[in-house]
């Protein structure tokens, strides 16, 4: 694994926490995050079975399992990034450099970086039917300006494209300001968004917010 | 370190000079980049076949439906 400094803003006190992003994540560390996590998707669904909140108002990525995507590692086109602060990996992300290419404009055509799989861990969700408030903030904005750094080493010019859940969709659309290209039928109707260079940039220049 | 990069003589026709570099320009990358994205390509097509999946051309247009040999 490679691995650079980073800071994490904790939320309950709003202290710079000093943390590590690293990428060339391997197939070990994905099993070692959902052994972790998977202990925290149980308690965060038993709180909301328990406050009686309805499924479709549950976080949607709950039953997701990063054991079984970490076979994808093996590949030469995937790629395994992951945020390790307080002792802990705060979120993971998996993309792809194969399979997916841009769609707007004069780059159409040409190769994105495609964000398959990105999440925060269950403890920085906000969920407000339990009074879930994040331990850390800011996890998915700065994974996502990682894509955008792999892009342009990957000599993409900043292109990331990704399909969101519809949890999602304003994250990514209004916080990151990437374009709604359209409901992808092969991908169970969920919307596939992307940064092109010149939104990747902006997104970039501005630390990774908007 | 899985990023260190070694290097190599790559010995090609001329048409296959022609052809990598027309895609390279088509689609915005150096030379490298492009054998590199080809290689991940094909690792994962071999990857999917040696599974006994089917590798599939599709045109709606023409209804045409083709599956690709790959060796």
């Amino acid at each position: 694994m490679s691995a650079r400094p980073i800071e994490l803003i904790r939320k309950a006190t709003r202290d710079f926490v000093p943390g590590i992003l690293h990428s060339e994540l391997r197939v070990q560390e994905l099993v070692l995050v959902e052994r972790r996590w998977a202990v925290e998707r149980a308690r965060v669904m038993a709180a909301l079975l328990g406050a009686g909140v309805p499924r479709p108002q549950w976080p949607e990525s709950l039953h997701w399992d990063w054991s079984s995507k970490a076979s994808e590692l093996q590949l030469l086109m995937a790629s395994g990034f992951g945020v390790w602060c307080d002792e802990d990996w705060q979120g993971v992300m998996l993309t792809k450099t194969v399979g997916y290419s841009a769609a707007l404009g004069q780059d159409e055509g040409k190769p994105v970086v495609y964000v398959d799989f990105v999440e925060s861990a269950p403890w920085n969700w906000t969920i407000r039917a339990i009074e879930q408030e994040p331990r850390f903030k800011g996890i998915g904005s700065l994974l996502i300006r990682e894509a955008i750094e792999q892009s342009l080493k990957e000599e993409f010019h900043g292109r990331v494209g990704l399909h969101a859940l519809p949890q999602a969709e304003s994250f990514y659309g209004k916080v990151c300001g990437m374009t709604m290209v359209n409901a992808d039928q092969d991908k169970q109707g969920l919307v596939f968004f992307e940064f092109t260079r010149q939104q990747a940039e902006q997104f970039r220049s501005a630390g990774g917010k908007r | 370190m899985a990023n260190d990069k070694r290097t190599m003589t790559l010995n090609l026709t001329d048409a296959e000079m022609v052809a990598l570099e027309g895609l390279a320009q088509k689609k915005e990358l150096s030379k490298t980049a492009l054998i590199r994205q080809a290689l991940r390509l094909y690792q994962l097509i071999d990857q999917r076949t040696s599974q006994g999946e089917k590798l599939m051309f599709e045109d709606d247009k023409l209804q045409k439906k083709a599956e690709v040999m790959v060796l």
